[in-house]
């Protein structure tokens, strides 16, 4: 029995509010495709209350197993409790492999996992293939190209990914496939409690569906010119992403920030407006559709990376495209009203 | 009285670290002259423990893991307030990965004696993974939160803190000792002042290496790490770029053509 | 040999004047250019960040730190503000006489406040006879009634409107030859300043003059001895006056390399960078040399001074080479920015218009020449 479940490749899920995040479906998916060359079982963790509704989702997605905890206990994300349940069957069944979302529980749990398995974890990964010999290589960028890493010798090897990495899989409403119930650990020092959760509704497009992204970065140069960049994205009815030196300059809020430790995008048009086309920043958009980029640098490594270039300081450009834009919509408008 | 440890990194400077890149030609990585400075997210890890120290009896500790230069940053550390810095140097612990950074931390904080507190910054602005925090609680069988943004209360060893969740937080109550990671809007830190540097003369570094840890040598830096790197590729682009030319009102119109061929306008 | 580099200290202080300068200063900078006052949030701020008691004792609530640490501060500030450089510097030429003669009574009185910054303070020595005559100066003195009374006016005195503590040089209604030193507090009967000037550069530094009309000044406050003030008021200009040129001529010597640098980098023409065109190149060179030959001259006269030796010469070669080669820093600043050097929203306007109030600050570039000579010749 145990041997059927040993080096399978693991997914820790989670619930938010009852419902599974896309980012979970999305690692089952590539999950399944590694699972399939290895020729091992894909088995999901998910922990909540009153959450046994959604386990068929997971099996449509590409399980083979859901280890299903659903108990009061585990109603809210406690992290030791969840470490706990987590590290206890993984001990168990010695999974080879073990993929968790970069969402803030992931970013919190996956470590405490990998420490208590005494094992390696690598975050962000932006593509996870197989080496010849079946060791996972995850991939991040880094210096700008793309670093793999790999724990040759600790088990499970161990993974976070953001949601827009990996395509939602096609749900096959025709699998199915095991429960196992997990029982909330007993007997554990709780020295954590979460008093209260509040939740904060997001305004406007999220920035990972949004259709057209407008993103800034370093060139804007001053809070005025990033403004501009803002007026932009408005004229556009676009989303306003950013990068991460945009960001430390305090002009917008790390929620913005396109990149592989921020958000992923997939619009229909991305423009990337003063920004230097960072690897760490390209590689958040995600098949775009068409790409393009205003920056003063003709040697921008941005302009390797989109279909159309212009080359200007945008502090200047921006202004005159919102001018220009604006004037188009309302004759526009006019000649539609005279028609 | 409460103790404190302030884990800090030394990171290149932030807005120079973005001119480190692989040359296209070479494919090695050029290395530049780039100065160290204090992550700045630990920044805001040790402001929370001297702003405590600031309304009650308070010992903070440094401690920070690195070649000799990160002296330099232990040294600030100091200026800034700390009471005393330890310096986790040994050519043995270089090539570490976040656990057996975290490993090596936890040994060191081990040896320190009773602490409360350990604050590290959410994560450093070059590695970025975010692990050290949580691993060095589960080395040090302390609970952690992650994100935290608020310190709210504390009553005796109870401390309650607001961390960050996506579109939202929540409100946690720990039990210490306890390991809190912080994000950027935790506070704003204070700048270093003269009085500052001149009293922090009188304050220790100390600098420890593998045989003050009392470690064996494979249990860390590289040889330690469960991860490495098996390879460092340059990325070939998969587009081709068209440059759009002319005056700057010609660029504006094409480009607003292409935009309302996108149905965009 | 001499180590030309900062102790691991000296690399903190210079850490940490320039993040006072850069959060905390320059802030500040639009509404000074603008208005040309609003010096009152700044010199809080001064205050606040201790920047004015680096010289003065530990004993008196300073900080003790010598003339090396006072140019490092100087040269952070004044690459962000030239203005709030200039105030800072002659508040401590106000402060310099009061520790080298002020009685231990004086010293207590006026330095912990000095030093917290909840007092200020400036000297007054040039008049419209000419501050490079200091000798012809018409303020006199007389003994009235055991104490003294001051008549005259003092012009293009920095801080005139915000030192509460002003140094004042006068001469002996009776003896053109002696000349005593005195302190005066704002409040004081008979003293006042009146006209504030409006000046091309260093907007927001405070610059004015002051009136003593019949102002009577009990003798305890009698800086030295009497008949020998010239003495008194001199000897910090010849170190602290010149020393503080130096930091302010090198912080925005620095400032316009800094600009220059990031605008040659950044504005394109013939489908590069400007910095690409050797031309600019050259430009950017020269700045490059006389900054590095500047700082040298600077940090060397304020490690004598720091000895304990006379540094007044080599201070003397430094004022004047820094404050010349900012001035011309300023002009090739302007010009490798083409048209936008003449722009006023970038600072390089600024730096130019700051450039020309270095030079006959603390000493002429021709008096300068005349005591470099005397040096040489001697």
């Amino acid at each position: 029995m145990m041997s059927d479940h040993k080096d399978s490749v693991w997914v820790i899920a989670e619930q938010v509010r009852g419902d599974i995040p896309a980012v979970c479906l999305e690692i089952i998916g590539q999950a399944r495709k590694l699972a399939d060359d290895l020729g091992v079982p894909v088995e999901v963790v998910l922990l909540g209350n009153g959450i046994s509704d959604q386990v068929d989702l997971l099996f449509f997605a590409g399980a083979n197993v859901v280890h299903l905890g659903d108990a009061p206990d585990f109603e809210d994300y406690q992290s030791e409790i969840f470490m706990e349940s987590i590290v206890s069957r993984a001990k168990e069944l010695d999974p080879q492999i073990m993929l968790i979302g970069s969402t803030f529980m992931g970013r919190e749990l996956a470590p405490l996992i990998a420490a208590k398995l005494g094992t390696g974890l690598t975050a962000h990964c932006i593509d996870l293939v197989l080496d010849e010999k079946g060791v996972l290589e995850q991939q991040i960028p880094a210096y700008g190209g793309m670093m793999s890493i790999i724990c040759p010798e600790k088990r499970p090897q161990i993974a976070t990914i953001a949601r827009g990495v990996f395509p939602m899989p096609a749900l096959d409403e025709n699998r199915s496939g095991k429960i196992l119930p997990v029982e909330p650990p007993q007997g554990i020092n709780i020295r954590v409690q979460t008093l209260e959760v509040l939740h904060i509704e997001p305004k406007g497009v999220p920035l990972e569906s949004a259709p057209v992204v407008v993103a800034g970065g370093s060139g804007a140069g001053s809070i005025e010119g990033w403004q501009d960049i803002e007026a932009l994205a408005e004229t556009l009815n676009a989303a306003l992403g950013s990068t991460r030196p945009a960001v430390d300059e305090g002009w917008t809020e790390l929620d913005t920030m396109i990149g592989q430790s921020g958000k992923m995008v997939s619009p229909e048009l991305y423009i990337g407006v003063g920004l230097s086309g960072e690897l760490q920043h390209m590689v958040g958009i995600v098949g775009a559709k068409v790409m393009i980029a205003i920056n003063n640098d003709p040697k921008a490594p941005v302009f390797e990376q989109v279909d159309y270039g212009v080359v200007e300081d945008c502090r200047v450009f921006v202004p005159a495209l919102v001018e220009s834009i604006k004037k188009y919509k309302s004759h526009a408008g006019r000649a539609a009203n005279e028609v | 009285m409460l103790r404190f440890v302030v884990c800090v990194k030394a990171v290149p400077e932030p807005k120079a670290a973005e001119e480190l890149k692989i040359d296209p030609v070479t494919k090695s990585l050029a290395r530049l002259d780039i100065p160290l400075v204090i992550n700045p997210l630990d920044r805001n890890a040790l402001e929370v423990a001297l702003l405590i120290k600031e309304q009650s009896a308070a010992h903070i500790t440094v401690i920070s893991m690195g070649p000799p230069p990160a002296g330099d940053i232990v040294k600030e550390c100091l200026a800034l307030g700390a009471d005393n810095g330890i310096l986790l140097s040994d050519p043995s612990f270089a090539g570490a990965d976040a656990f057996v950074t975290a490993y090596t931390l936890a040994k060191a904080i081990e040896k320190v004696a009773a602490v409360d507190v350990v604050l590290c910054g959410r994560a450093s602005s070059d590695g970025a993974t975010e692990w050290v925090g949580p691993e060095l609680a589960i080395f040090l069988d302390m609970p952690v939160v992650t994100m935290v943004r608020e310190f709210v209360e504390s009553e005796g060893t109870s401390w309650k803190v607001k961390a960050d969740l996506e579109n939202g937080y929540r409100l946690v109550q720990v039990e210490l000792p306890a390991v809190f990671t912080v994000t950027q809007d935790v506070n704003t830190p204070h700048t270093l002042s003269f009085s500052g540097i001149i009293k922090a003369r009188k304050k220790e570094i100390t600098t420890w290496g593998l045989d003050d840890l009392a470690l064996p040598a494979e249990s860390v830096g590289l040889k330690g790490s469960p991860t490495i790197v098996s390879n460092l590729t340059y990325v070939e682009s998969k587009r081709e770029c068209q440059i759009i030319e002319g005056t700057l009102e010609e660029k504006v119109d094409i480009l607003i053509n292409k935009l309302v061929e996108a149905g965009v306008i | 040999m001499i180590d030309f580099t900062f102790t691991e200290e000296q690399d903190l202080f210079q850490k940490a004047a320039r993040e006072f300068a850069e959060t905390k200063i320059a802030p500040h900078v639009p509404e000074m250019e603008g208005t040309g006052q609003s010096w009152d949030p700044v010199i809080k701020e001064l205050g606040e960040a201790e920047m004015m008691a680096i010289t003065i004792p530990e004993e008196y609530g300073g900080l003790g730190l010598g003339a090396v640490v006072r140019l490092i501060a100087l040269e952070e500030i004044a690459r962000i503000s030239v203005a709030t450089a200039m105030m800072m510097q002659v508040g401590g030429l106000g402060i310099d006489p009061i520790i080298n003669f002020g009685s231990d009574e004086q010293k207590k009185k006026y330095l912990p406040g000095l030093a917290s910054g909840e007092r200020f303070a400036t000297v007054a020595v040039t008049e419209p006879t000419g501050g490079s005559d200091p000798k012809n100066c018409r303020t006199t003195y007389k003994k009235q009634n055991g104490s003294y009374i001051l008549n005259g006016r003092k012009c293009f005195i920095t801080n005139s409107h915000i030192a509460d503590t002003q140094v004042v040089l006068a001469v002996d209604e009776d003896n053109p030859e002696a000349f005593s030193t005195f302190i005066l507090e704002l409040g004081m009967d008979g003293f006042k300043p009146t006209h504030v000037e409006h000046k091309v550069g260093m907007r927001g530094c405070n610059t004015g003059e002051i009136e003593m009309n019949h102002c009577e000044v009990p003798t305890e406050n009698l800086l030295g001895q009497e008949g020998k003030g010239m003495r008194v008021s001199m000897v910090g200009i010849s170190e602290t006056g010149r020393g503080g040129m130096v930091g302010c001529a090198l912080g925005l010597h620095k400032a316009c390399l800094e600009a220059s640098v990031k605008f040659a980098n950044e504005r394109i023409l013939y489908g590069k960078p400007i910095s690409r065109l050797q031309g600019q190149q050259f430009k950017i060179a020269e700045m490059k040399i006389d900054l590095e030959a500047g700082r040298l001259l600077g940090y060397r006269a304020a490690s004598i001074q720091d000895k304990g030796g006379r540094a007044g010469n080599e201070y003397a070669v430094a004022k004047y080479f820094t404050t010349e080669a900012a001035q011309r820093a300023a002009k090739m600043a302007a010009d490798i920015h083409g048209g936008y050097g003449c722009m006023e929203e970038y600072p390089v306007t600024r730096y130019v218009r700051d450039s020309f109030v270095l030079g006959p600050s603390a000493g002429t570039s021709d008096i300068m020449k005349v005591i470099v000579a005397r040096w040489a010749l001697s």
